[in-house]
């Protein structure tokens, strides 16, 4: 504990301005590993890995948003898939041609059959929505405590879940709802990975991401300094609902065609892996935990659906990626609660180590 | 008459279900804080073992349904031994983690090694009948599940406050060093929890196998959230705000089913959860939780 105030010190005697700066750096740096993965799949890969990596960036994206409220609260979230589902079907229900929509949703009320928005006007809307969500469920999850906002935040998950099943005129229900215009390529993803990044980051760093951070840790002595954790928390929620929005959004304009089973449990599993294993306390954490678990998950995936080794071909093992995902937060929460990156930041750990070698 | 009098019983058979599971999560939690995601996985250990008895030969019921109750309360052992020891004195949200991620292999378990399709199991079908009571009719089932929970917490009532391990299990939910210095060891309590939690998960996992006759990899998994829900009503860690908590809660389930048309009926899961949301507006600590400011001494 007093290796962690000796390390924060040196940042809080740096002038604001340089404490943006550093940020800003840092941000950057830890998402150049991505942007080099992206080019180099960008330039070099086949097909089918482009659109892996699609998916890849779009769970970045996830994990980077639960960071932001996750990392700095300290408080649970199983509901954050709910967001990227209202982002992609906002799109989806706003950008579909009309031609399309004849045939998906042609009941759909609120004269939405009839409208057709152009893309970005569509994800503006849709990020509206996930905001105006977030607000409201953000307003009672903040005066709870730990435990019973996590349990909020899983019933907001059902609650959202149930009714992209059941409103049919709107979401199609359980079917798949195709059509989506597909405007978003690699480069458009890569770009805001990065913009996603930096601004989890300068959030972790900013007066709040601190003040936030310092509640979770002692909420008595941060209510002693006159923190109000409340609206801290409420903060981070509608930050982190609108970076997961922004991925439901990405998703939905890359994919074309989304379904409400994929913003269900099996995202919540995954990326709760992919930030457990990485380290939640951080964005390089984030960041960490996605490019690991992601080419993971893919050799587990072509072991699951059945490979021939040696000559014996195995046989379909479904369900080993959900056992592989749960060993991994089960083993990482046993051994190593911090994750792979621990307490400190990319730029931190590399400055930390220059410093140690002069 | 008739109508309201089977509604009644239908909120007082799924509120006693609740409450049975809402209770075996509010044990584990009040003793070591841990929020026990894989609690429905219990249930799917105990159904599992009775689907797997039966494929095997078994035919007799009640050899099943104590089958069922040991195999859960040596499943809740097992979890505690394996997953939850090492994470014992860490943060809640660790431990809640943790058993999140023993829910997630347990399930996919059962989807790897058995079947990701749910598998008939009929040899507790016996037990749901209907029963006729001069003009009415109910079903058996439903009476058995009102009649045998309210005798498990009355038997959970008098083992926590007539024994001495019962004592030593409330106490530790108090103050778990000073019932360490008494001379009581840690690990029975806890294990002794745990067994609690998991025979009365057993219990459910046996209503469950009676009324929908096949087993499935996530069968627990929903009852649990509900019981989650329930104790969250109730207030996090209080044993009668569990129970208060599951009543009122198949109350509110079977009251917005009569309400609700037909046509809307898919979305009584999600007006549950908004109205139980919107009840924690007004009381963030549960109907029986405390709010406990912070600095407070603990009483």
């Amino acid at each position: 504990m007093s290796q962690a105030i000796e390390n924060t010190a040196p940042v809080a005697v740096i002038r604001p301005g340089g404490v943006l700066a550093r940020s800003l750096v840092g941000g950057l740096l830890t998402s150049l590993p991505v942007l080099v993965v992206g080019l180099l799949i960008l330039n070099f890969a086949p097909t089918y890995y482009t659109f892996l990596a699609l998916g890849a960036f779009v769970n970045l994206i996830v994990v980077v948003g639960l960071q932001v409220f996750m990392g700095n609260s300290n408080i649970a979230n199983l509901g954050h898939s709910a967001f990227v589902g209202l982002g992609a079907y906002g799109v989806a229900i706003l950008s579909t041609p009309l031609a399309m929509k004849k045939l998906s949703i042609p009941n759909a009320p609120f004269g939405f059959a009839t409208l057709e928005l152009d893309p970005v006007s569509s994800a503006l809307l849709a990020l509206l929505a996930v905001g105006i969500l977030a607000l409201v469920s953000g307003k009672v999850i903040s005066r709870l405590s730990g435990v019973a906002a996590t349990i909020v935040s899983l019933a907001l998950l059902i609650i959202v879940h149930s009714v992209f099943l059941n409103w049919t005129d709107l979401f199609k229900g359980n079917q798949a709802f195709f059509g989506i215009p597909k405007v978003v390529g690699l480069p458009w993803m890569m770009v805001m990975s990065v913009v996603v990044i930096v601004l989890a980051r300068l959030f972790k760093d900013s007066r709040w991401g601190l003040q936030l951070r310092a509640s979770a840790q002692s909420p008595q002595a941060a209510a002693a300094l006159g923190i109000d954790a409340r609206r801290l928390r409420l903060m981070s929620w509608v930050l982190s609902a609108l970076i997961c929005g922004l991925a439901g959004v990405l998703y939905a304009y890359f994919a074309g065609t989304i379904s409400p089973k994929l913003f269900y449990f099996q995202m919540i599993f995954m990326t709760l892996a992919m930030l457990i294993l990485g380290g939640m306390a951080t964005v390089t954490g984030a960041v960490t935990g996605v490019i690991a678990l992601s080419v993971g998950l893919e050799f587990i995936r072509s072991i699951e659906s059945g490979v021939t080794i040696a000559g014996i071909q195995l046989p379909q093992l479904l369900g080993l990626s959900g056992v592989a995902l749960g060993v991994v937060i089960v083993l990482c929460m046993a051994f190593r609660p911090s994750g792979i990156s621990g307490r400190y930041e990319l730029d931190e750990l590399l400055s930390r180590f220059f410093r140690r070698t002069q | 008459m008739d109508y309201a009098l089977q509604q009644l019983l239908n909120a007082l058979a799924f509120g006693a279900e609740y409450s049975l599971v809402a209770l075996g999560l509010a044990v584990v939690f009040s003793i070591m804080g841990l929020v026990n995601f894989a609690h429905g996985e219990i249930i799917g250990v105990s159904a599992y073992s009775v689907f797997l008895a039966a494929a095997l030969g078994l035919t007799s019921p009640i050899v099943a349904v104590l089958l069922a109750i040991a195999a859960a309360a040596l499943a809740a052992i097992a979890f505690e031994r394996v997953a939850f020891r090492p994470v014992r004195y860490a943060p809640t949200t660790t431990g809640l983690l943790t058993a999140f991620g023993v829910s997630i292999v347990v399930q996919n378990l059962f989807m790897l090694l058995i079947s990701p399709k749910p598998q008939s199991v009929s040899i507790l079908n016996g037990l749901n009948q209907m029963w006729f009571f001069g003009p009415f009719a109910v079903s058996s089932l439903q009476v058995m599940e009102l009649v045998v929970s309210g005798l498990t917490i009355l038997a959970l009532v008098l083992f926590l406050n007539r024994s001495t391990l019962g004592l030593a299990i409330r106490a530790a939910s108090r103050d778990f060093a000073t019932v360490r210095l008494m001379g009581i060891r840690a690990n029975r309590v806890i294990a002794t929890a745990f067994a609690i939690s998991g025979a009365l998960a057993g219990i459910a996992a046996v209503f469950i196998i009676a009324r929908r006759g096949s087993v499935s990899p996530d069968l627990g998994f929903s009852l649990v959230l509900k019981a989650f829900v329930a104790c969250v009503i109730g207030g996090f860690g209080s044993l009668p705000g569990a129970a208060v908590g599951g009543m009122l809660l198949g109350f509110i389930e079977v009251g917005l089913l009569v309400a609700l048309p037909q046509e809307y009926g898919g979305f009584k899961d999600a007006l549950t959860y908004v109205i139980i949301v919107a009840l924690l507006v007004y009381r963030p600590e549960g109907l029986l939780g405390q709010r406990v400011e912070l600095g407070d001494k603990e009483i």
